[in-house]
Formats: C-alpha cells, structure tokens, sequence
C-alpha cells in the first residue's frame, strides 16, 4: 500500500488533535496553527487527488488495519479528493476575508474557541467526505452540526443566541432522522458499511421484500438530510443563522456546511442504497419537486428582504433548490451538474458574503439597502467583487453561475419528463435572481452624499487578497469548467 | 487581429474608467478620438485581412462550446456600420457632452460599448454571441443612467429587466438547440440534425419563437417594446443616437442569426412561428407610428418612430425571402445613419435652446436653417421618398414580399408599410413645416442664429450626405448583400 493512500486518513487526525491542541492556545497562535492546518490538508488532499486520478480508482483504507465487518473503513476517490481541497481552499479564503470582523467580534479570551470549532469542523467536513461507514458518518454529523452551532453563537448577541438555538433544532431534527434511518437500515441489512450495506441492499430489492420498510428507510435519511442542508420548506433557519453570525462563519456555513451534508446524500445515494433503486422509489421526484419550489421560494424571500446578509442568506436556499433540482432529475447529468453546483456555489457564496461585509463596513455597519448606497465607491474591491459575485448568480458567461446552469439545463433536455418544468422554473428563478442582486449592484454603485462618503474605509489587505482570490476562483470555474466536470465525472464513475 | 480590434477599445475604455478625473477636457477628447480611430482601424485591417473561413477559437468554456470568433458578410456589415455610427456621434459627443457631468465615465463606458460591439458582431457561435449581448445590456445601461436623475435610473432599471428577461429567452433557445443542433456555430442554412429533431418539431418552434421574442425586446418588436420610448430620452442625445441607431440592430442581428445561421428558413417558413411574428412585427409597424404621431416630446417621438422603423427591418427578416432580405439589410443601414441624425438633430435643439416639445419649436428653421434642413431631407429620407437611401430599402422590402410565397402577408404587409409610411410623414414633417414656416404670429419676431458650433454639425451633415449617397447609389451596398443572399438562400435558389 503506497504511502499515500495514508493521507486523507492523516487529514482528518490532523484537523481534530489541532482542535485539541487550540484549546490550550491563546488566539493569535491558534490562528497561525489553523491556517496552517487548512494548508496541509489542502496539499495532502491535492497529493491524494493526484494518486487517486493517476491510478484511476478508489481505494479503500482499513482504519488501524483491521478488515471489515470489524474494523472502520475510509474510501478515497477523485471526487472526494478534489472536493477537499476545494472545501479547505475556500475555508481559507473565507477566514482571511472576515478576519478583521473576526477580531471584533468576538471576545479576545474566546478567539481561540473560534478556531476549535473550525478545526473541528473541517475534521467532521472531511470525515463526511472520506468515509465508508454510515455510523462514523453519523457521528460526524453530529459534530458538524455542534461546532457551526458554536459558529453561530460565538458572536455573542441575541440573535445569534436566537438562531443557533433555531439550528439546533432544526438540525436535531435532521439528525433525528438520519439516525432513525440508520437504525431501520441496519436491522434490515445487519451491516454498517456503506458497501456491504449497497450488496445486501440490492438483493432486498431485487427480491420485492421488506418495499415499504426501505422505502420509508431512504425517506427518512434523505428527509433528514435536506433538513440539515436546508432545502425548501425547511429553511427557515437559515436566514438567521447565516444573517447574523460573524461573516466567516456565514461564508463557512453556507459555502461548506450544508454542502457536506448535500454530498454525503450523494454518497448514500450511490453507495448505501444505489442509484438504480434510489431511483426506483420515486423519491427523486419528491427532491426535484421541493428543489424548484425552493429555487422559486427563496428568492421570492430574497427580493423581500431589506437586510443585504439576509438576503444573500435567502438567495441560498435557492441556490440549494438548484442542487436539490439537479439530484432530482434521477440522471447521471443532472447529478454531475448538481455537484458542479455544488462547487461553484460555494465559490459564489462566500464570495458574496464577504463582499458583502466589506460593503456594510464601508456604511457604518449597516445591513439595510438605503445606506449601502453608493458603497461601491466607498470600498471599491468590495463593489467588483459584489458585482462579479451577483453577475455568476444571475448567470454572465465566463462566471461559475453559467456553466451550472448551462449544466442543469443540458441534463433537463435530456429527460423527457422533467424537461418543461425544469426549464421554466430555471428561468424564473433566474430572473428573479437578476431582480434582487442586480438591484443590489446598482444600488451600490449609485453614487450619492453619504455621511460616509467621506469616511473612506482604508482596505484590508487581507481582505482584499481573498476576495480577489474568490473572484478569480469563479472565473477559473466559469472559464474553465472542463477539468471539474471531468473530475466530477470520474469520481462518479468511482462511486458505482 | 480580432482580439486586438476589441482589446483596444477594452483597454482604452478601462484606463478611462479607473484614471482619477481629468482635469483638460481638450486631452480627455483627444484621447477619446484617439483611442476610438485606432479601434475602428484596427476593425478595418482585421476585416481586410480575414476571409470567411478563418475562425478562432479563445478558449472552450466547456468541451463543446469554444468561444469562438468568425467573421462573415453579416459580421462585416455591422462592423462597418457600427464604426461609422460610433465614430460620428463621438465627434458629436465632444460638443454635446461639455455641458453634462461625469465626461469621463461616459467615454470610458461609450468605447467599452463599441468593443462589445464588435465582438458580437464577429462571434462566430450563440454561446458567444450571448456573452456579449449581456455584455452588451450591462454596458449600455450607464449610457442610459448617465443624467442619474430618479427618472433615468427608473428608465434604466426598466431597460435592464427587459433586456435580461429577452436574453433569458435567448438561453433558453441555446439550451434546445444545443441539444438539437449539430454545432452551435453559425452555419448558413441552419444547424438543426434532421434525426435528433424527429418528432420534436413543437418543442423546437416553441424555442425559436422565444428566442425571436427575446432578441425582439432589444429590437423593441410588441409587446416587449415597453423599455425603449422609456430608456431612448433619458439619454445624452448622442447615447440616444447611438442606442437607436446601432443597440437596437443588435437585436435584430440576433434575429439574423437565429433565423438564417441556426433554424434555417426551411424549416421556420411556413410554420405558426413565421405567422405569428409577421402578425407581431405588423402591429409594432402600425404601433408604433401611432404613438410617435400621437407624441409630443420629439426625441420620445423619435424613440417610438425607431420602434416602428425597426419593425420594417424585422418584417423583412420575417418573410423569408430573398429580395426582402436585402431590404431589410439597406433598411438596416439607412435607419441606423438616418435615426442617428435625427437624434443627434433632437440633441443640437435642446442644447442650443433647452426647448423639447414639438410645439415649442415653431420657427426653429429660421434660427438654425441648416440643422433643419439636414432634418428635414433625413425625415424625408425616412418617409421613404426619392432619392434618399430610405426609399430603396423600402422598395426592396415592398417588392420581396409582394414576391413572397406568404399568403395574406404578401398584401396586408405592402399595405401597412404603406399606411406606416404615410404616418412617418405625419409626425416627421410637421416639425419642418412649422420650422420654416411658422406662420402669423411669429412673423415679426426678429430671430438670432443659433447655428451649432462645426463639430456638432459635421456629423450631421455627413449622415445626411451618406444617407444621400446611399439613395442615388446604393449598387455597391446591394451587391455585397446580395452575396450574402446567395449563401443563404442557396437551397431556395436552386430549388
């Protein structure tokens, strides 16, 4: 076994023992530790990305070497490893751009708590990616869904009390269910390894037996997840959560932690249960019906909205509908779209997000629209960025936000039944998005007297490195998109 | 070469946006010039030393769709005449925008527009082609919100969302065809796979009527033509030039490419969608009249008089014929240089006299007898009377329908571009009727000349002297769209 396969194991162990370490550390020195983890995980999942593209295959790694049904496994493909090194690359940037923020935000005594929960949760981020067993799986939900909890609530006011304790519940709820889902899969297999599990599975529906048991298994655990993951209608957590909280957090949250779980239903979804018989219970059609209904909802609730965070928050969970969509249509395309989504969305996102904190920053901390105008001039990174951010949303050419939907739309016209609706829906929500983030981007560049007008916020550096980091991010994504969807294709194929 | 013909005006535009304020306006001019002369004759080389094969391809955004670069005789066609355009309402521009703040931006915006221009007019594929037509809409609109009054930026939003609602309409035909289609490259006669499309032929036409609508919204065809009598106003005179003159063909350069390179007219004549749009563009034709005869603010008038005219030039397209193709390209032509002057002709009047109703504008002849009678032979022009280049387009497009294969629509077209024409007359010539002849009671007022300065009345002169030209001898102009005719209707000919 070649060193290598060793390290997406060596990732995860690094991420949680740093947490550990953090906590004996004041804030500065956790910081440094932080980063310097994100950064040697993001080379060990590049070396893993290259291993695994050159040998073709997946491997599985034995945990303390003991083979299955006793020991606990971790499964390594292409998708997998990419989509590490695209998690910790935008973790990074998301820290640096609202690290300025950070450090006013939160208490000097508590910064080093910050960086606990980020270490944890990168941990449980590449745990979700890597694993092979659906227990550890859950096990690791849970500690994702506890440090974005304390992510929420680590800038201490009301609201963010308020609205970690909403995602608490919502997310228990989510968990609940996963669990549950667990359990009854598990009494009808008796394994917990996602490939033992897939064997036996197959031949329970094969043989027509145990229908409605399984059928109400995958619901729960698909149910479960789109919760976590806020889709449609179970999103109303959201705003709050990404709105308020600290704007590396919302960026981490939005960007990274409902995309773990999206990808870990990928994941039951090829490898638990198969996609043949996922496909066969007609649950797809239930995802494709709540992932347009959020794609139109959420940015109904976004051109609503007077508070450009919770906005931005809303225009997530249309966003997620996209992605709920693409998983929907029950094909091989629309998943390579969906997963294309879901990278390019976490580019946008935390792109949006910290842009968007560089423009309330420039308008004395204001969140409403009517001071935000003419920000762009007042912070002018913050301004391109916001643009370019709005303009992949809408769909420009040459940004992210086309490619995913020219994927969407190339997968809709291949499925005969689930064409129209796709299509139309896509098009509304698109045209809605336009609505609300051109607006935003007009009003931010409407040059007007403000009180802070004269107030000319000198620019961070740092912020400034990774929002422009951000920005050619989606650029690279938009421009090209060739090598991802490669690797998304051959990850997929390593999935089956 | 073609990188560089919009690289340039890219580049210029962009030193201009981000450079602090000018403080010479005579260099920030100059500059401008400058700039804006290189751009076109960088234009000029590159179509001189590309043929028509040559295509080239800037990278692929995925494995099937390049961005993709190709200039043919309809890219040709526009280039030329958006050089022309561009370069004399700049000229004109130099005067009218003294008065005007924020110089700078307009410039800087005014040449990013013509290198999006350009672009589109040499893309060689409709993945291409949409980039710079949303380009195009995001551009543009600082032209529209230059005044940064509340009713500019209303005008502008609203101009936004038409355009992004036809450009979605657009992506949506791209995504069909891209199923459907062979290539999305522009391929004369059309790209459609004759096995794919079996039994599809509804979900196909539904695409091609969206995409007509949606390149019909910046050619302000009904009902989406809301945005256009709004957005033209607003604008600094030589914008609104330039947006009615050259924007709005961009539309209809849309509708060239979807009908002619993508569909091909085999297999959109003679369906519902031909029938249904010839039914749209007749009502836009009458419609628009109307409301420009009912109009009593000239340069809204002219806005409304553009939708109409435009519609001419669609109804031509529409017909599917050869003989009303080239019309439709003279008209294309002649309306860009005529409506440009109109408007430019509108921009001299406010400027000099602060005056914008019609009625307000009794006995201007006598004040700037120059100015108006370059409009009155540019309206004249557009009524579509001898010897101006007006009348020829219009005969074209009368004769190729009168010759079309369209049943009710080779009479009732002929006949509402008659009774448009005879409206165009009604709300173009009362303006020189009155200016010249204002009648009793002003007859003794002693008028001063109010002559515009030279720079503002070359550019006028020389569109009327083109338009002029154009009219006494449009051969050359006809033989070269005739060219293309003859690569597009290949299989009608033959057959």
């Amino acid at each position: 076994m070649a060193f290598i396969q060793n390290f997406p194991f060596f990732s995860i162990i690094i991420s949680l023992f740093s947490g550990a370490i953090s906590s004996i550390l004041n804030g500065r020195a956790a910081r440094v530790l932080n980063r310097i983890v994100i950064i040697v995980v993001a080379v060990l999942s590049a070396v893993t990305l290259f291993y695994t593209w050159g040998t073709g295959t997946s491997y599985v790694f034995w945990m303390g070497h003991f083979p299955a049904p006793f020991g606990n496994e971790i499964r390594a493909g292409v998708l997998e490893a990419g989509m590490a090194v695209f998690f910790c690359l935008v973790m990074l940037l998301s820290l640096w751009g609202g690290r300025e923020h950070l450090e006013e935000e939160i208490e000097g005594s508590k910064q080093n708590y910050y960086y606990i929960l980020t270490n944890l949760l990168l941990c449980s981020l590449l745990a979700l990616l890597y694993t092979n067993d659906l227990f550890t799986a859950y096990v690791f939900v849970e500690i994702n869904t506890i440090s974005a909890c304390g992510l929420i609530m680590i800038r201490q006011n009301g609201r963010t009390i308020e609205a970690a304790v909403r995602y608490m519940i919502m997310s228990l709820l989510g968990s609940g269910m996963l669990l549950m889902g667990l359990c009854m899969l598990y009494d009808l297999t008796g394994h917990l390894l996602m490939s033992n599990i897939q064997e036996a599975v197959a031949i329970l529906h094969a043989s027509g037996e145990y229908k409605i048991p399984l059928t109400v298994t995958i619901g729960l655990m698909t149910v479960g997840l789109a919760i976590k993951s806020a889709l449609f209608p179970f999103h109303t957590w959201v705003p709050d959560a990404y709105g308020y909280s600290t704007a590396s957090s919302a960026a981490i949250l939005s960007s990274l932690v409902s995309k773990g779980y999206i990808f870990l239903l990928i994941k039951i979804i090829y490898r638990v249960i198969g996609f043949e018989t996922f496909h066969d219970t007609k649950i797809v059609n239930v995802l494709f019906v709540f992932g347009l209904a959020g794609m139109i909802f959420g940015s109904l609730s976004a051109i609503k909205e007077d508070d450009i965070r919770r906005m931005i928050a809303f225009s997530s969970v249309a966003q997620i509908g996209y992605i709920y969509m693409g998983i929907g249509m029950g094909t091989r395309a629309g998943m390579v779209a969906a997963i294309f989504h879901i990278f390019s969305h976490a580019a946008t996102k935390a792109l949006l997000f910290i842009a968007g904190v560089g423009l309330t920053d420039a308008s004395g901390d204001n969140v409403r629209f009517i001071p935000l105008t003419g920000a762009a001039y007042r912070n002018k990174i913050a301004g391109v960025a916001f643009a370019a951010g709005s303009l992949s949303m809408v769909g420009m050419p040459l940004l992210s936000g086309f490619i995913s939907k020219l994927l969407f739309a190339q997968a809709a016209v291949q499925n005969q039944g689930k064409l129209l609706p796709a299509l139309i829906v896509l098009a509304l929500s698109t045209i809605l998005n336009a609505i609300y983030f051109i607006k935003t981007v007009i009003r931010i560049y409407t040059p007007v007297q403000s009180d802070f007008a004269g107030r000319r916020i000198k620019t961070q550096v740092l912020f400034a490195v990774s929002s422009v980091l951000l920005v050619v991010l989606n650029l690279y994504l938009g421009c090209m998109s060739q090598f991802l969807v490669d690797l998304i294709e051959k990850g997929l194929g390593m999935f089956a | 070469m073609i990188f560089i013909s919009i690289l340039i005006p890219v580049f210029t535009g962009l030193i201009l946006l981000l450079s602090p304020e000018w403080k010479n306006r005579k260099l920030l001019c100059a500059f401008t010039t400058a700039a804006l002369l290189l751009s076109v004759s960088a234009v000029g080389i590159t179509l001189s030393v590309t043929g028509d094969k040559e295509a080239v391809t800037l990278f692929n955004l995925t494995q099937s769709l390049p961005i993709l670069f190709k200039i043919d005789g309809v890219g040709r066609f526009f280039a030329v005449l958006t050089g022309a355009v561009w370069v004399l309402a700049a000229i004109y521009s130099f005067v009218y925008m003294g008065h005007e703040q924020k110089e700078k931006c307009y410039y800087g915006f005014y040449l990013l527009s013509y290198a999006v221009l350009i672009g589109l007019d040499f893309s060689g594929n409709l993945i291409t082609f949409y980039l710079f037509y949303e380009l195009m809409s995001l551009l543009t609109l600082p032209l529209v919100l230059h005044s940064e009054t509340k009713e500019a930026t209303m005008a502008g939003l609203k101009y936004l969302f038409f355009s992004l609602a036809g450009a979605y309409m657009v992506l949506f035909g791209l995504f069909i065809l891209n199923r459907f289609g062979n290539t999305l490259t522009f391929t004369a006669g059309g790209v459609l796979d004759l096995t794919l499309i079996q039994g599809k032929e509804g979900l196909l036409l539904a695409a091609a009527f969206l995409m007509l609508l949606g390149f019909g919204v910046k050619a302000g065809m009904f009902p989406l033509h809301a945005w256009l009598p709004t957005a033209h106003p607003v604008a600094p005179a030589p914008a609104s030039g330039v947006l009615s003159g050259i924007i709005v063909k961009c539309g209809i350069l849309g509708v060239v490419r979807t009908v002619y390179y993508l569909f091909g007219v085999g297999f959109l004549r003679g369906t519902w969608v031909q029938q249904v749009w010839l039914v749209l563009i007749l009502l836009t034709v009458l419609l628009g009249s109307m409301m420009a005869y009912r109009e009593k603010v000239l340069k809204k008038r002219l806005a409304y008089s553009t939708v109409s005219q435009v519609a001419y030039i669609l109804f031509g397209l529409a017909m599917m014929q050869p003989g009303s193709f080239v019309g439709a390209f003279l008209h294309i032509g002649a309306h860009a240089f005529m409506k440009c002057g109109l408007f430019l002709i509108a921009g001299v009047i406010i400027f000099k006299t602060g005056r914008t109703k019609v009625d307000e504008l009794a006995g201007i002849g006598r004040e700037m007898p120059v100015t108006m009678v370059c409009y009155t032979l540019l309206s004249l022009s557009l009524i579509g009377i001898p010897p101006f280049a007006g009348f020829v387009s219009k005969w074209y497009l009368g004769m190729g329908s009168v010759l079309a294969e369209a049943p009710v629509f080779d009479v009732l077209g002929p006949a509402v571009l008659l009774v448009s024409a005879l409206l165009t007359a009604g709300y173009l010539l009362p303006l020189s009727i009155r200016g010249f002849l204002p009648g009793e009671e002003t007859a003794g007022i002693k008028v001063e000349k109010q002559e515009p300065s030279m720079l503002m009345l070359v550019p006028i002169l020389i569109l009327t002297i083109l338009i002029t030209i154009g009219g006494l001898f449009p051969d050359q102009i006809i033989e070269f769209v005739s060219r293309i005719v003859g690569t597009l209707f290949k299989e009608v000919l033959g057959g």
